[in-house]
């Protein structure tokens, strides 16, 4: 069926609009350039300031586009309204298609979500591909209510996380029961506590102040109540004092994170229960509790001090208790690669003391 | 004349609905599995390792001869349709018989691996962890659907008996044995993702 | 697969004997229109359960200190707000409910491919709700729609049931997704090409494999969150070496489609309504068919945008965010496209129109803010906060709810053969769009300042703004009693509609309303697509369907 379209004549109120919106739409943008978002929400980390730029982008976008959108479908709305004197079953313009108008309209968007996707990736690879360097601090999620391990305190820090300004600091966050969600509104960023998993954050924080940590991910009755903890940005000497002081006062605990002490562990005070804990935390990513060849990144773990036909360690050294403590301090590497230490496994003494009770259980 | 044109068509037509119908049907069961299948391999790929501790040793022997029967009435099924198309009646109903008791045979197979699982491994739907959960729960789907494709076959072959279908009209046989090759198909895929990786 | 349709004479033009007796005709029936009625009717009953949870919400929310209930009520309200809105309100009005009404009347046949099948799928629908709604008795779920493990593996009893409940939907739905595929695939009129097949039915056609297959994998994963639950089998609880983040896949596989199961159908209205009222055929009709098809293969590669927090292995991130932001391409088309239709118009202000037209603001808001999501550095700031309930809101309250009150004053008169009331209309309108933006704009800006979602309470520096919110939420309430009320009275005292007071072109529009049992008393053949207005109606043999006098001028009928 032969179908003539009619011609398209835009007329002068069209540009008009067009004229008004692209001014609305300008200013908007502006308006979001220069918006003190900084100043609603302190930047409280490097990793904000990008995001924030990320943000401004999308809503100084994402603005433009919606005053266009709008604008045009309240003028069309009101300019091809049928009036009074209008026919009652008037007919509009009997247009189709017009193919030049839809392949803009496709193409245009796509330009736009290029331009998104590589600004996005740039800022995201800074955050997810970000070196494990720095301090190490450990946050750890409970039903409700946050704890966090530093190398060298003792025990858990129960108040506030502390952070010097202006280093930069490898945060690894797991959970003792069910999934939470660390998130400072100061820094953007959050990810998930999940048991059984650790997820990193990396950041440097560059203002000092107090910012609030809030739970994210729904955990149970009172989900609510985990804003009440701190995110504190010292100078760094405020920084070593709380440091010092919270040391002082755990001196009697000894789950702290070592930096590289060679200090006997006292095997005393394992405890398989808490070892086995740790292990679905801390190892199961590389270890599977299945015999020596059964490998993952390393070694199947299963009969490491009692396996006949696994008499010795990969190090050569016999599978002692001792031994294999020894390896989870110093790590090792050999064919299969690195056994990561214990700085870089997040390990205090007491953690080593459980995980190989828990390990001299396996048979 | 033109009534029997009409009923060709009317025919045609029906059979056209309930065959596409049934397929898409055996698209979603598909999917079923596939979401259990994924679940195993992931559960496989980031848990402890695999087989995680403690899991059961499984009858490899048992389960190929339990293939083999299945694979076996696969074929049978295929040959039955075949000699109702040739209107062969009890050359049919004898495939159809051998195509049952090889499902049958395929069942108790699975319940002596089931059985020996139980006595010897001590494994559980529940209590043989993360594998017991995968294992059990997808074969246990398997065989869920060979008892429902016994009954249904045999109500096939009674009906047939009956003269419910004629050697021009028979869906009702297309659809069970479509539904009977379904069931291979998944067997092929579980027998290979734990007996053989 | 080569597609015929269907001759006359075959299986299509086979009329049922008419069922008789109240119990055949209305509640066990099989006729795709009392289905479709009866899904219609049920969800709205379910809506007006769920709206009024919603108000307790808003009302829980006016404090900051909460207190009006416990925590552990709260998180069961939301939880079950956030399920009845969305299993037993929006998917099923869309699919079962326009879909079995509209679709097979638009593509000339007498009934879907299993009208039995359809009855079935129609019947898991009541008692499922009213298990669901059953577990409050003994403790509804808390965790909310999404229930993730391992906290809802501490859940009350009614978790399980919440399992149960949305399973029995899950089928429903299932059945009826293979039922309309087989019905656009093989029971379209003749003539009727894919090319000639109104947007509605194309939206219907996209969905249903959606429906199909999607839900089959929601279905296993509620299976095995119900296994653990109930027997211990451990799929999920990463103490017993299962792992948390697998019921995120599997959950996420089927609810990223099923937002575009709630939304393309709503699309197909829309795409109906623009034609009918601007008097004007649709801008891009195949682009608008294409994008359709798009947006359903695309929604299955992105569910995991959901996950960006969770700990996704970064390089598995980057395909989702990029494959999220490219669903923008294919639904900016459509926008732009209705647009279009607006442009050169003469367009008709019907109350389902200026829902029709609200749904293209309220619901690029959303679908913009569902962008800033897809931009991962951007979503690790506004994961689990309030400003996910804004977008969530305004696709589907801006978007799905929006559409389905525009379809209802568009179909009414088809199904009830009478208008709902226009001035009443204005009123439900412009109470519920200011209604609607004053709950939910407010809502971006706490989620970025710091109020995270499902929090029974709250910081006070959000107090004033949560109070204002639930003030306008309570206008959007309003509106909807009176859409209720309209809706009511209408099917007594609302004006005569004749067979076509809107002059629409589709092929429901061209038999008498509600349309008889058997709907054609011949197939028709079709001709020609349906939105070219300035020819005649492009079907052929209907000459024998209208008994009533020709149609009303529209001018005055409403
Ligand atoms: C289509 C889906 C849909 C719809 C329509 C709505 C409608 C509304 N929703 Fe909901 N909402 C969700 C889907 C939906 N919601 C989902 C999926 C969640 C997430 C849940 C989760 O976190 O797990 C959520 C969560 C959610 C929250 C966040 C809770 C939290 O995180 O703590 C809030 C808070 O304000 C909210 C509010 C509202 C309001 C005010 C409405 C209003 O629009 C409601 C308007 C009122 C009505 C529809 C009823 C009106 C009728 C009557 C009262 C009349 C009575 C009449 C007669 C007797 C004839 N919703
Ligand atoms: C009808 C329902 C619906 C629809 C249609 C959408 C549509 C979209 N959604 Fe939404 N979404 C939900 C319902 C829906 N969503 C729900 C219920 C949740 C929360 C679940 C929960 O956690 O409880 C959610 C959550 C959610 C998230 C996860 C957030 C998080 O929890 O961290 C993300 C992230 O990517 C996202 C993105 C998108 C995108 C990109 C679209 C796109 O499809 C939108 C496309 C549309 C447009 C973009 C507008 C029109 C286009 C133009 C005018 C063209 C030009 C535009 C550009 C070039 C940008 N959604
Ligand atoms: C990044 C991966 C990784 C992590 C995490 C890890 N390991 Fe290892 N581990 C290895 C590798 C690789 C080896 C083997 C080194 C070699 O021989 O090449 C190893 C070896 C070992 C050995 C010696 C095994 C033997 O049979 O001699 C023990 C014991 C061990 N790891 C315990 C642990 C414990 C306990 C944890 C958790 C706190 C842990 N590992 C975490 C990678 C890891
Ligand atoms: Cu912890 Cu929410
Ligand atoms: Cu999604």
């Amino acid at each position: 069926m032969e179908h003539r379209e009619p011609a398209v004549h835009l007329d002068r109120g069209f540009w008009a609009v067009t004229f008004a919106l692209a001014i609305v739409a300008a200013l908007s943008v502006f308006a979001w350039v220069v918006a003190p978002i900084s100043g609603w929400l302190p930047e409280a980390a490097n990793k904000a300031q990008q995001i924030d730029a990320l943000f401004r982008f999308l809503a100084a976008s994402g603005t433009a586009l919606f005053v266009f959108v709008v604008g045009y479908l309240l003028y069309f709305a009101i300019a091809f309204r049928r009036r009074a004197n209008d026919p009652p079953d008037a007919l509009g313009v009997q247009i189709h298609d017009n193919n030049a108008l839809e392949f803009w309209w496709t193409l245009i968007p796509t330009i736009f979500l290029v331009i998104l996707v590589v600004f996005s990736i740039k800022i995201w690879a800074g955050i997810e591909l970000g070196p494990n360097t720095g301090l190490t601090v450990e946050a750890i999620g409970h039903q409700w209510y946050f704890t966090f391990r530093y190398p060298q305190i003792n025990g858990e820090v129960t108040n506030a996380m502390h952070l010097p300004v202006g280093q930069p600091v490898t945060l690894r966050l797991t959970s003792a029961d069910v999934i939470h969600s660390f998130w400072v509104p100061g820094m953007r960023m959050k990810a998930d506590m999940v048991p059984g998993l650790i997820n990193t954050l990396h950041f440097t924080p560059r203002r000092v102040g107090r910012y609030q940590i809030i739970c994210a991910e729904f955990c149970g009755t009172l989900h609510g109540e985990m804003d009440k903890q701190w995110f504190v940005v010292d100078p760094p000497v405020k920084y070593a004092a709380w440091y010092d002081a919270w040391q002082k006062k755990n001196s009697t605990a000894s789950n702290a994170l070592p930096v590289q002490s060679n200090a006997r562990v006292a095997f005393g005070a394992g405890d398989a229960k808490i070892g086995q804990q740790l292990f679905s935390q801390k190892c199961t990513a590389c270890h599977a509790l299945g015999p020596f060849s059964q490998r993952i990144v390393g070694p199947g773990l299963l009969g490491v001090l009692h396996d006949p036909a696994h008499p010795n360690l990969v190090n050569g050294d016999k599978a002692t208790r001792e031994n294999v403590a020894e390896i989870l301090q110093n790590g090792y590497k050999g064919d299969m690669g690195q056994m990561p230490n214990q700085t870089a496994n997040a390990l205090s003494n007491t953690d080593i003391a459980n995980l190989v009770a828990y390990l001299d259980t396996l048979k | 004349m033109r009534a029997a044109v009409a009923a060709d068509q009317f025919y045609q037509e029906t059979r056209d609905l309930r065959v596409t119908g049934f397929l898409l049907f055996m698209v979603s069961d598909l999917v079923l599995f596939s979401s259990f299948i994924f679940a195993y391999l992931y559960l496989r790929n980031t848990g402890q390792g695999w087989p995680p501790p403690g899991a059961p040793h499984l009858n490899l022997a048992l389960a190929a001869l339990n293939s083999v029967a299945l694979f076996g009435s696969g074929a049978t099924i295929h040959f039955a349709l075949e000699n109702w198309k040739h209107e062969k009646f009890m050359k049919f109903a004898g495939w159809m018989l051998a195509t049952i008791m090889l499902g049958i045979m395929f069942l108790s197979g699975q319940g002596i691996e089931y059985y020996s699982l139980y006595t010897v491994d001590h494994a559980s739907w529940a209590g043989s962890g993360v594998f017991g959960a995968s294992f059990f729960t997808l074969t246990g789907m398997h065989g869920l659907h060979v008892f429902a494709g016994i009954i249904y076959l045999t109500v096939l072959l009674l009906q047939a008996a009956q003269g419910k279908y004629t050697f021009k009209y028979y869906t009702g046989l297309t659809l069970g044995t479509l539904y009977w090759h379904f069931v291979d198909v998944i067997w092929v895929v579980l027998f290979s993702i734990f007996y053989l990786i | 697969m080569a597609v015929t349709a269907p001759q006359p004479g075959g299986i299509a033009d086979h009329i049922h004997p008419e069922p008789q007796g109240f119990i055949r005709k209305y509640v066990f029936s099989i006729d795709h229109k009392i289905i479709g009625i009866q899904y219609i009717v049920t969800s709205f009953v379910f809506m007006i359960l769920g709206g009024l949870l919603a108000e307790l919400i808003r009302i829980q929310l006016m404090n900051a200190n909460g207190g009006f209930m416990t925590p552990d009520t709260y998180n069961e309200v939301y939880t079950i707000h956030g399920s009845t809105m969305v299993w037993l309100v929006i998917v099923p009005m869309v699919t079962g409910g326009f879909g079995n009404f509209v679709f097979p009347l638009q593509i000339g046949a007498r009934d879907v491919a299993f009208p039995w099948l359809n009855m079935v799928s129609f019947w898991m629908f009541p008692p499922a709700g009213l298990l669901l709604y059953a577990s409050f008795l003994v403790g509804a779920p808390v965790a909310g729609w999404t229930e993730y493990p391992p906290v809802s593996l501490q859940g009350g009893p009614g978790t399980s049931m919440w399992c149960v409940a949305i399973f029995l939907v899950g089928v429903g739905t299932t059945l009826t997704g293979i039922n309309f595929l087989v019905t656009a695939l093989k029971m379209r009129a003749p003539g009727m090409t894919f090319t000639r097949m109104p947007l509605f039915v194309w939206a219907q056609f996209a969905t249903a494999p959606l429906v199909m297959i999607a839900t089959t994998a929601l279905a296993a994963a509620l299976a095995a969150l119900f296994m653990e639950r109930q027997f211990g089998v451990p799929f999920y609880d990463p103490t017993k070496g299962g792992s948390p983040l697998l019921w995120q896949h599997m959950f996420w596989f089927y609810s990223h489609p099923a937002v575009y199961i709630m939304i393309l159908p709503v699309f197909g209205i829309i795409s109906e309504i623009f034609p009918t009222f601007a008097r004007k055929p649709i801008f891009g009709y195949k682009m608008i068919a294409f994008s359709s098809i798009s947006i359903a293969l695309l929604g299955f590669m992105v569910w995991a945008h959901h996950m960006f927090t969770s700990g996704l292995a970064p390089f598995l991130q980057l395909p989702f965010m990029i494959m999220t932001m490219v669903i923008a391409i294919p639904t900016g088309i459509k926008v732009f496209s209705w647009l279009a239709t607006l442009w050169g118009g003469k367009i008709q202000y019907t109350t389902a129109m200026l829902f029709a037209i609200a749904f293209i603001a309220t619901f690029t808001l959303g679908g913009i803010s569902g962008v800033f999501l897809a931009a991962i550095p951007f979503d690790l700031w506004a994961h689990g906060t309030y400003f996910i309930v804004a977008h969530i809101h305004y696709v589907l309250v801006g978007g799905s709810l929006t559409g389905i009150f525009a379809g209802m004053f568009y179909w009414y008169p088809k199904m009830t053969g009478r208008f709902m009331n226009e001035t009443l209309g204005r009123w439900t309108f412009w109470l519920f769009v200011i209604g609607l933006n004053g709950t939910f704009v407010p809502m971006h800006w706490l989620g970025l300042m710091g109020m995270p979602r499902r929090v029974a309470e709250y910081d006070p520096q959000f107090q004033t703004i949560n109070q204002v919110e639930s003030l306008f939420s309570f206008v959007m309430t309003l509106a909807i009693l009176l859409f209720f009320v309209n809706a009511l009275w209408s099917i007594r005292h609302g004006k005569r509609a004749g067979h076509n007071p809107w002059h629409a072109r589709t092929l429901e529009w061209q038999i008498p309303s509600p349309p008889p049992y058997y709907n054609f008393k011949h197939i028709p053949t079709v001709l020609a697509n349906p939105y070219a207005f300035d020819e005649p109606v492009p079907y052929a043999g209907l000459e024998d369907e209208l008994t009533d006098s020709p149609a009303p001028i529209p001018a005055g009928a409403y």
